[in-house]
């Protein structure tokens, strides 16, 4: 099934050179609410197109095989089409993907360029009734909910293979540049304005409050500069409510400092959670490698992906399915499997 | 920025704090004027909090309000719920703690906390609001069964503490068995029996006491049997959320269930809406007045105000906003708390219209609800 993975790269090339006069990356800044630049940079960055063989092959064996296999999409990111259309078509002859009602662009897209190459094992049907799955697998991404609601409705003998909601992590060693850090931080955060599983949301940094602080500070302009290049999209109005209950919360609990478009916290020595989405980035201090993973620890089912600037050391702290990249790779997660590791 | 006080002089601030905020409840008792305005002795609360916690101050500088310049209780910062799980809310250093009343637990393994250096403050104000809504035309003690765990299998709640309070202060003592009817998570029916035979030969009526979800595995461990039939004259208080801890079930329905098992009017079955961070509570007024269900009365010492969820600025007069709400028992912890419930202001007190949702996840990135487990603001 190389082959196909391997045409649907190239597919996912054609879409891309085409985006601008196909009226592409207007659809999707209507359909993901970012602005065009962040639909650009996603498109020029974040699509996975130049997996190596090694990857190829490996996705191939992770996919397995089933005779059919039905892909509920979520929206978000909408780039992630492109691997579970992979990861889909590798397993069987006929896909049927349901696109998300949110962001309904990207998979037809791909679907419709690969039919030009010659493929014709993905359909697109907007209405997948679960039920009416006969056989072979389901591929389901989004909240537990919708994953658990799809399991209870699949049919007897069909597989369904959820992939979960989840949070990026990232840990700035002692080591660390912390201007290079942050602008590689600020880099992860900007992609699809943090909305994806793989966005960090919560930053720890090792060594004392006053140096958290000073990467809080360099995090802070490296936003930002990154707003100028890649203005933030829209805000949903349940995500400004949540940015306000969390400013004012980090403001009781910590040391916070607002952008026009972001926002940046810094504790010490209190549980952490996710910041809300649409760059907010809590950064709290670690004293060391042991207080980095008690404080991940609560949170670790929810880590899908950890970004560091020491990937080597990453396993001290990172939880065992993590994927782990360096800082500003944190959205450029191989193709060579699902993006997200933990069991389904 | 003024210099923060000494020990002595911040617990001599707090005292004479605790003093103001208690004559609210003993006026209120004594169906006098209040000694004060809300304002004053609001502010004055905001102040000495901005004064002895750097959270409190911080939050302050963060909204632009200079604690020495507030003249409007309700231009004060409030401090959302989610402060109270992840840091310590409070003006005093924890060794100075008489209690702490702890939230049900999180994801992340942080239960907000709520410590209190003089839990009498608290206890006064309970006392008085609820007496006013739940037993105000008793003429002595009555039977009190709580249908929950007590005090000492469940030290650190809130509403196990005010349900003692209120057992020890409007009950008479049980001559069998115990008020508390919960051990070790299992109701035991027979004490609930023989507490209400009890009451049902000597002819007096009884204060019921209990969460929804304890009121909900009652009602599924009776089934079909035969009802509790209370004395005439009963009334039950029922509180807080489900947390998950059964499943959940509508307002009236519930209360249509609980009329029906306890043999009561539908009035006599009276909501309480409070909280962990809070030290007031809100009450219907159904069991004396002609209030409907699902309006809440509040104390004079306590006010809820709908704000804005993005600008937290009150909301206009009718409209729904995120509760604001303001509590002068708070003295040594946030004398405003931002609630995640919905509330809308109506004549005679406020709707209490469920949670605010977070931001709900969208794709793949997980909600904060989901770690924070905000599953409603309502006491544990």
């Amino acid at each position: 099934m190389s082959g196909e993975v391997r045409r649907i790269l190239a597919a996912a090339r054609n879409v891309v050179e085409g985006a601008e006069r196909s009226g592409l990356v207007g659809a999707l800044v209507d359909a993901t609410g970012l602005s065009p630049e962040g639909v650009r940079r996603a498109l020029a960055r974040h699509l996975e197109l130049d997996a190596t063989e090694e990857e190829i092959a490996s996705l191939v064996r992770a996919a397995g095989e089933a005779p059919e296999v039905t892909v509920i999409l979520s929206a978000n990111v909408f780039v992630g089409a492109l691997r579970a259309i992979a990861l889909a078509r590798a397993a069987a002859p006929r896909v049927v993907v349901r696109p998300s009602r949110r962001e309904a662009v990207f998979a037809p897209a791909l679907a419709s360029a690969m039919r030009a190459l010659g493929d014709e094992g993905i359909r697109i049907e907007a209405d997948v009734r679960i039920e009416d799955v006969a056989r072979g697998e389901i591929h389901v991404y989004g909240r537990d909910a919708t994953i658990a609601d799809v399991r209870a409705h699949a049919r007897e003998g069909v597989r369904v293979r959820g992939h979960g909601t989840g949070m990026g992590v990232a840990w700035v060693s002692r080591s660390a540049d912390l201007e290079a850090a942050a602008e590689a931080l600020a880099d992860d955060v900007v992609a699809f304005d943090q909305q994806g599983c793989l966005s960090p949301r919560l930053v720890l940094v090792e060594g004392d409050i006053a140096r958290a602080e000073l990467f809080g500070s360099a995090v802070h302009e490296a936003l930002a500069a990154a707003e100028r290049l890649v203005p933030r999209g829209l805000v949903p109005a349940e995500v400004r409510a949540e940015s306000e209950r969390w400013i004012n919360t980090m403001a009781y609990v910590g040391a916070v400092c607002t952008g026009e478009t972001h926002a940046v916290a810094v504790t010490e020595g209190t549980a952490v959670a996710p910041s809300p989405t649409h760059r907010h980035v809590w950064i709290s201090a670690a004293s060391d490698v042991l207080a980095a993973r008690a404080l991940v620890a609560p949170l670790a089912r929810a880590v899908v992906a950890f970004g560091t600037d020491r990937p080597e050391a990453a396993g001290e702290i990172a939880p065992a399915w993590a994927r782990v990249s360096r800082l500003g790779a944190m959205q450029r997660p191989r193709l060579d499997g699902p993006v997200d590791n933990r069991a389904s | 920025m003024p210099s923060a006080p000494t020990r002595d002089e911040r617990i001599a601030t707090s005292d004479a704090l605790h003093a103001r905020a208690r004559a609210f409840a003993s006026a209120f008792e004594a169906g006098a004027e209040m000694p004060e305005p809300f304002d004053a002795l609001a502010c004055d609360l905001a102040r000495f909090q901005a004064s002895t916690s750097t959270g409190f101050a911080r939050l302050c500088r963060a909204r632009r309000v200079d604690p020495a310049s507030l003249t409007r209780a309700i231009d004060v910062p409030a401090v959302p719920t989610d402060a109270f799980k992840l840091t310590r809310v409070a003006t005093f250093p924890p060794e100075e703690s008489a209690i702490v009343f702890r939230t049900s637990g999180t994801t992340i393994g942080a239960r907000g906390e709520h410590a209190m250096r003089n839990v009498g403050t608290y206890d006064k104000a309970a006392l008085a609001f609820g007496r006013r809504w739940l037993a105000r035309d008793l003429a002595k003690r009555v039977p009190v069964l709580v249908v929950g765990p007590s005090p000492e299998e469940l030290p650190d709640s809130s509403l196990v503490h005010m349900c003692a309070t209120f057992a020890r202060e409007l009950g008479r003592p049980a001559k069998r068995g115990t008020t508390f009817v919960v051990n070790d998570g299992v109701i035991d029916l027979s004490v609930l029996d023989e507490r209400v035979s009890y009451a049902l030969a000597d002819r007096e009526p009884v204060l019921v006491l209990g969460t929804s979800f304890a009121f909900v595995h009652l009602l599924e461990a009776i089934g079909d049997e035969m009802p509790f039939r209370l004395p005439e004259g009963s009334r039950v208080m029922q509180t807080g959320g489900y947390k998950g801890k059964s499943r959940e079930v509508p307002a009236g329905e519930l209360r249509r269930d609980l009329a029906k098992l306890f043999s009561v009017d539908e009035r006599a079955i009276v909501s309480e809406y409070g909280m962990t961070e809070l030290s007031s509570q809100f009450y219907e007024r159904t069991l004396f007045e002609s209030s409907p269900h699902g309006v809440y009365a509040e104390p004079p010492w306590a006010r809820v105000v709908p704000v804005d969820p993005e600008t937290l600025e009150p909301v206009a007069d009718g409209e729904i906003g995120l509760a604001k709400i303001l509590d002068l028992m708070n003295v040594d912890s946030a004398v405003a708390v931002l609630a995640q419930d919905r509330v809308r202001r109506v004549e005679g007190g406020f709707e209490l219209l469920g949670r605010a949702p977070g931001a709900p996840p969208r794709g793949c990135s997980i909600a904060i609800d989901e770690i924070m487990g905000r599953t409603g603001e309502a006491e544990a």
